[in-house]
């Protein structure tokens, strides 16, 4: 299979009242072309950061991450304009409305009109929006506004696709929606990348899941196999079993 | 990325927060009318004009033309109230210095001596000096009766009006205006600039922003695009509702109050920028902006001259770059100076827009 995402001997430090904090400690993987990619972990785990890394928000202190070929650190503009991302805090403008927010996007993506008026429709009436499309955002629910984030992190056909906590806060049904959407998505050959605090979420979707901890990657495996390997009947105690009982803070 | 596409994100994002505020009719409302507001509070309250202000004309001639003065001078009423500006008494006879004594008395606010030989030199047109005394300890007052009388005998014929020991021929509205434009551009500038950042930070859009493929550098120059345009907008609609309300006169060139602004704008959106990345929500932003722009409301001389307060608080003054901007305007909009007058002003406020704007890019790129 063919790597899309390479991470080697990733190494994020922050600086923080003169205290280091290493919220990535030497982690390495690959992520593949096509693949459904999860990421577990407790909070403070480093996912976000490493999330943060691959999305070319934050450079690495050490080590070296490609994506699509790209290096993160040097050719972070040759990255943006292939990956999507869904933020966990969905940042819609409020007082623009769903139709706008979509142009807005695609516009800062440089899609052609014609084709983004296409794709706007289009996704609207996917995700069940197209009657809602000129109200503003900030009445929006909170799952309207989610399956919105999601379709407007797709209006320029990204290839890979980055998801921080899809359904977190979200009604059975909306949930549902949105693995329908990440199903779809994959469908069509993009690379989809998650992280997640519901177990359930990982096993259902992800072809492979990584269970991070204190900044290190503690396994890396598809579902089935973590299970066996851990003697668990579900995910939630191959989580426990890598990352223990303990509270995190 | 070439300079076209950063141009055109930036103007995205310039359209996109005309879109927002437009929608913020709160805000919109305020924005336009705050600046308004105060010069018709000032300027009004703090004596923008004069009712029935006692004077006296002392007539030692008789001819038709100084019966003519005296009469317009008498049935003068303000444009924007019904009651006369002056309460006018008449004499003839009075020694300059006599006149001089009324007024120290209080009993007159100014006192215009006509000579005898007044109708006369109106006839041939020929030049002559008429005195006017005013009482200079009320300023605002004695700035009006001047203003005024400058007006009518400019058109009475080539008369020049000897003012002794008075400090100019403003009036307080006229001091007032170019002070309250800058101070509306500066907190405008500051605190849309501020606010629309660290908002677009605790809703995550400006996050969202700096994913996609656009560069910081647009979104920057987008939000100053943004903000040059809404605050020389904000200034123009000023300058007209001055004029047509209160009317204001602009004496100097409108290309160059558009320079100081812009320049002064630059420094306001730095400004913004570079508090923005000290707080992480508008509720700070917002503690944060009374803290650097009301000090800078009071100190500054937008309300009085700088030659009126104590030294400790003109050296304040000084310091801030409002200061400068306050001057640059009134030297251009009543002096009617040009370039070489304001020049210091300009290298002052350029250097502001230059650290301000340098320190804004640096902190918000190791920002985000």
């Amino acid at each position: 299979m063919e790597p899309i995402i390479e991470v080697r001997n990733l190494v994020k430090r922050f600086h923080s009242r003169g205290r280091e904090i290493t919220a990535v400690n030497d982690v390495s993987f690959d992520v593949f072309k096509g693949e459904i990619f999860g990421m577990i972990g407790p909070n403070g785990a480093g996912k976000s950061t490493t999330f943060s890394v691959l999305t070319t928000l934050l450079k690495p202190t050490k080590g070296s991450v490609k994506v699509a070929g790209f290096d993160v650190e040097k050719e972070d503009d040759r990255i943006r304009p292939i990956i999507g991302i869904v933020p966990q805090k969905l940042s819609l403008y409020p007082l623009l409305t769903a139709r706008e927010n979509l142009e807005l996007m695609g516009n800062l993506y440089n899609v052609p009109k014609k084709i983004m008026e296409e794709r706007i429709d289009y996704y609207l009436k996917l995700v069940g929006l197209e009657a809602s499309a000129d109200r503003f955002t900030g009445g929006f629910s909170g799952g309207m506004k989610q399956r919105l984030s999601v379709i407007s992190a797709v209006i320029h056909d990204p290839e890979i696709l980055f998801w921080d906590e899809p359904s977190t806060g979200l009604d059975p049904q909306t949930r549902n929606v949105i693995w329908k959407l990440a199903k779809k998505f994959n469908g069509e050959g993009k690379t989809l990348i998650f992280t997640t605090h519901y177990m359930e979420e990982a096993d259902n979707l992800c072809d492979r899941v990584a269970v991070m901890d204190l900044g290190k990657m503690v396994a890396l495996d598809d579902p089935e196999r973590l299970k066996e390997n851990t003697g668990s009947t579900n995910l939630e105690e191959v989580f426990v079993h890598f990352t223990g009982a303990e509270v995190r803070d | 990325m070439t300079i076209v596409t950063e141009l055109t994100d930036s103007l995205i994002i310039a359209k996109k927060e005309f879109k927002i505020l437009s929608r913020k009719k709160a805000l919109l409302i305020p924005l336009i009318l705050f600046p308004i507001i105060m010069i018709v509070f000032f300027g009004y309250g703090m004596g923008g004009t004069v009712k029935e202000a006692p004077i006296l004309i002392i007539n030692d001639d008789t001819g038709r033309a100084s019966s003519s003065l005296v009469q317009e001078i008498g049935s003068y009423t303000a444009k924007y109230d019904g009651s006369p500006m002056f309460s006018v008494t008449y004499t003839k006879d009075m020694s300059q210095s006599e006149a001089e004594s009324k007024i120290d008395a209080g009993m007159y606010k100014g006192v215009l001596i006509i000579p005898p030989d007044y109708s006369d030199n109106v006839a041939k047109n020929e030049n002559m000096t008429l005195t006017l005394l005013t009482d200079s300890s009320d300023v605002t007052t004695s700035s009006v009766i001047i203003n005024f009388m400058r007006q009518l005998l400019a058109k009475a014929g080539s008369i020049t009006l000897n003012v002794p020991n008075i400090y100019g021929n403003l009036e307080y509205l006229d001091f007032l205006i170019p002070g309250v434009i800058a101070l509306t551009v500066f907190m405008g500038s500051v605190a849309t600039t501020g606010s629309a950042i660290a908002g677009e930070k605790e809703d995550g859009t400006l996050v969202r922003m700096l994913m996609t493929p656009v560069s910081k550098r647009s979104v920057i120059l987008g939000k100053t695009i943004y903000q040059l345009i809404l605050q020389l907008g904000r200034a123009v609609i000023l300058i007209l509702a001055a004029y047509f309300l209160l009317g204001f006169n602009m004496n100097g060139s409108w290309l160059l109050v558009s320079l100081v602004l812009v320049i002064f704008t630059l420094g306001g959106v730095g400004m913004g920028i570079v508090m923005s990345t000290m707080v992480e929500d508008m509720e700070s932003f917002f503690q944060l902006n009374m803290l650097v722009t009301m000090p800078a409301m009071f100190v500054t001389g937008v309300f009085f001259p700088l030659s009126s307060v104590p030294d400790w608080m003109r050296y304040i003054a000084y310091c801030l770059p409002l200061t400068y901007a306050i001057d640059a305007m009134r030297t251009i909009m009543i002096k009617g100076q040009g370039l070489n007058a304001v020049s210091t002003d300009l290298i002052i406020l350029s250097l502001f827009a230059i650290i301000t704007f340098t320190a804004g890019v640096h902190l918000f790129r190791r920002e985000a």
